[in-house]
């Protein structure tokens, strides 16, 4: 037969889905009420009905490649009404976890990434990097007294070596991956037939980022409303911070080839640099405050999310507060408290930087291709 | 019978109990009948027709009825609440409180006190699809024939209009409640169902969106006792509907809502198709289901009804009900065959609402073990009680009617064993 299908069934794939917060995916009868809720799914081939069939057959090859688990933003309207308890929401996001581990390479590292018991061997890679090279800039152990100065603990450019490399990684990761995707979705037909539209790749991109800045579609959601802001927040918080420093990049190296006169930081509090670097520290950390908090008040119901979600949470926590604390005593002049903390913000940073293609970070990648696509295909 | 002279207790006077009670008395056995709304009949009393034979069950009423105006072993008390259960099986001691009817026997139902009544009610024997007046009879071929005065809508003294009318002297404005205490051997408790409230799905628009009803006013609509004489006609303004949606699993089967499926939705959104195209044969019928359950030989009656021409079954749950122009109703639902969702207009949307255990909301004052849907666990029942019908799962009337006949046998059983 020419039209036959042959069902491939992935039965590790639905013990992952399962693992990553998807345990309920079985329980679906597949009456299509989360379709039907969902405000931002299309009338043609509408989500997540068709992707919880998928879950529950395993047929991993479509789901990876999927755009429509990209197009939600998991605003748990269909859980909250699913009358099975089959938490679409959350099997969703399980698809997401496992796409980006399918992606992601290597996987093994992603496998890490998502369980818990391998945190402090994430961990023990940047506390390990930070020490090796303040060992060959002899700093550890060595610090100079008086005003505290955090390029004596790290100078400025091994700073930069350092992330610079995460950095590095991390991209020559995601291109990998997003790569990858990118012919998998095109070389496949996906669920929903694809009309051409002439959008080219700019364009596309171009209106996506447009949506994305003022969260269109998240702000249709019911159940989760009030989660469009807080993401917001966050994400404008790391816009801010991203703006910071690349000023501060600017400030060292358009010095060192003497286009500019040199710029010593730490910036003052009258430096506008300054006030951007406070405003995205606040964003950022009232930003995952709301998060923290909507979660919370969620703990029962659609949106709590799991290990892979709250990962992200707290490093992001991390990231803001030892920031924050940073400067503070560093201003406090509490050198043996100022030194630690720094350290710790490095380790943190470091941690979202290397690991961003294997934790939920990624998603700002996945997510965008996936539209990209999408809307390239005509698919609103 | 010789076996004991201890009496039978049915509480409730729907199809259920009125079977147990009937069965029992007339091998013999002293039965009192305990109903709290003021007629008998129950839920049955409010259907149009019976499913699959598609008969109105007015002619199994009249009979039930007969039978218990010949057997003088059958007492029964209307309006009546069961507030105290003592003792064991074999001689329980039970309180009963006899709410004033405002009318007495002497009534011979001749309209004049409802003709003269200034106030009205919501009519809840039509499910609030019109009003009545307070002084009212229940419906046309109510068991006691009486009338019965609201009196939470009742003027009272002031008005007495009634009284003044009444040429029998039947009205009693100043009637008090009563106590009564009866000692009994047996109890069969047959509280029956409420209709699940469907207020309480949030998304299918019910008492938000006109032209949606629910089944069980669907029934009344197409009733010839009904308010509108047997027409079925858009609540809003009278127009007898082309098209009709029927939505099946509006809260059950739902954990948010009725966990369980109610067993009777589908024969009867199918039953109700074709009231709709038996007064129309242009009308169409459109059912949104997730599985058609039709159990045993009702099989054969979803494939006359699927196969008639204007009868189209949509697989796929309708999630969204929304107001559209010309008091229209638009309904959307993913439909699982293409993978497509569907956006349709109806004249009239008709909620395949569920059935909910009487008590649910009114407890029988026994320690009985309640299942967590709120249904009484038969195993958890005390010697000497037994649940009948919809008491312990979602079930239709010929069940119910077997589930009666079953609890009469144990509950002589229960008198002769003492």
């Amino acid at each position: 037969m020419a039209d036959e299908t042959v069902i491939k069934s992935d039965l590790a794939f639905v013990k992952r889905l399962q693992e990553c917060g998807g345990e309920s995916l079985k329980k679906c009868y597949q009456c299509a009420t989360c379709s039907v809720v969902c405000n931002i799914s299309p009338d043609d081939k509408p989500y997540p009905r068709k992707e919880m069939l998928m879950a529950q057959w395993g047929l991993k090859d479509q789901i990876v490649k999927d755009p429509d688990i990209w197009a939600c933003h998991y605003c748990g309207d269909c859980t909250t009404y699913c009358p099975r308890g089959a938490n679409p929401g959350e099997v969703l996001g399980a698809m997401r976890q496992a796409t980006i581990e399918h992606y992601s390479f290597p996987t093994q590292l992603a496998r890490m990434v998502s369980q818990p018991k391998f945190l402090p061997v994430l961990l023990a890679l940047p506390v390990l990097v930070i020490l090796f090279v303040m060992k060959l800039t002899g700093t550890l152990g060595n610090i100079p007294a008086g005003t505290i100065k955090y390029s004596n603990m790290v100078p400025l450019l091994a700073i930069d070596a350092i992330f610079m490399a995460a950095a590095g990684f991390a991209v020559f990761v995601f291109v990998n991956g997003v790569r990858r995707y990118w012919k998998d979705l095109n070389a496949d037909v996906s669920p929903w037939k694809a009309k051409l539209s002439d959008k080219s790749v700019i364009s596309a991109t171009i209106e996506v980022l447009k949506e994305f800045i003022v969260h269109k579609r998240f702000k249709e959601c019911v159940t989760n409303y009030a989660r469009a802001t807080s993401h917001l927040l966050l994400v404008l918080g790391f816009i801010a911070l991203a703006i910071v420093t690349a000023w501060s990049a600017y400030y060292e190296w358009a010095s060192k080839f003497g286009l500019i006169p040199h710029k010593e930081s730490p910036f003052s509090i009258t430096e506008p640099i300054k006030w951007v670097a406070l405003l995205g520290t606040i964003l950022l950390l009232y930003g995952i405050y709301l998060i923290y908090q909507q979660r919370q008040a969620k703990a029962n119901g659609a949106g709590f999310g799991g290990y892979f979600d709250w990962l992200l949470i707290w490093v992001i926590v991390a990231v803001g507060v030892t920031g924050a604390l940073s400067w503070i005593l560093r201003l406090a002049n509490l050198a043996s408290l100022a030194y630690p903390m720094y350290f710790l913000h490095l380790v943190s940073v470091f941690f979202l930087f290397f690991y961003a293609p294997y934790t939920k970070m990624a998603h700002l990648v996945y997510r965008t291709t996936a539209l990209v696509f999408a809307k390239m295909q005509g698919r609103e | 019978m010789n076996a004991s002279n201890k009496k039978i207790l049915v509480i409730g006077g729907g199809m259920s109990g009125l079977t147990a009670a009937l069965e029992a008395a007339e091998t013999g056995a002293q039965v009192v009948v305990v109903e709290k709304s003021p007629y008998l009949g129950g839920r049955v009393a409010q259907l149009n027709k019976y499913f699959p034979k598609l008969c109105p069950p007015t002619c199994g009423l009249e009979i039930n009825f007969k039978r218990i105006k010949n057997n003088p072993d059958i007492t029964f008390y209307t309006m009546t609440d069961v507030t105290q259960i003592t003792g064991q099986a074999g001689d329980f001691n039970v309180t009963l409180n006899v709410r004033p009817r405002y009318v007495n026997d002497k009534c011979v139902a001749c309209n004049k006190c409802a003709e003269v009544c200034p106030v009205e009610r919501v009519n809840d024997f039509n499910y609030g699809l019109d009003n009545n007046k307070a002084a009212y009879l229940p419906f046309d071929m109510a068991f006691p024939y009486q009338y019965v005065i609201d009196m939470s809508v009742c003027l009272g003294e002031a008005c007495k209009k009634c009284v003044k009318a009444c040429e029998y002297n039947a009205i009693e404005l100043d009637m008090a409640p009563q106590t009564v205490n009866l000692n009994v051997g047996a109890i069969v408790v047959a509280g029956g169902w409420n209709l699940y409230d469907a207020t309480k799905i949030d998304n299918l628009g019910f008492g938000q969106v006109a032209n949606v009803i629910t089944n069980m006013q669907m029934e009344r609509l197409a009733a010839p006792n009904g308010p509108t004489g047997g027409k079925i006609q858009r609540p809003s303004d009278g127009a007898e509907p082309k098209s009709v949606a029927f939505v099946q699993c509006a809260g059950s089967r739902d954990e948010n809502h009725l966990p369980y499926c109610s067993y009777i939705c589908c024969m009867a959104s199918l039953k109700q198709a074709t009231y709709l195209l038996d007064q129309d044969p242009e009308a169409q019928a459109t059912i949104f289901y997730i599985d058609i359950r039709t159990p045993g030989r009702y099989e054969q009656f979803y494939w006359k009804v699927r196969d008639r021409e204007n009868v189209e079954l949509v697989r796929g749950k309708v999630a969204k009900i929304t107001q559209a122009p010309g008091d229209k109703v638009e309904v959307v639902a993913e439909d699982t065959a293409t993978g497509n969702k569907v956006r349709r207009v109806f004249d009239l949307v008709v909620l395949a609402a569920g059935m909910e255990p009487s008590t649910k909301s009114d407890k029988i004052p026994l320690a009985v073990k309640y299942t967590d849907e709120g249904f009484i666990d038969p195993t958890g029942l005390p010697a000497g009680i037994f649940a009948v019908g919809s008491m312990k799962s979602p079930l239709d009337v010929a069940k119910s009617v077997q589930d009666g006949t079953g609890a009469a046998i144990k509950a002589l059983q229960s008198l002769v064993g003492r």
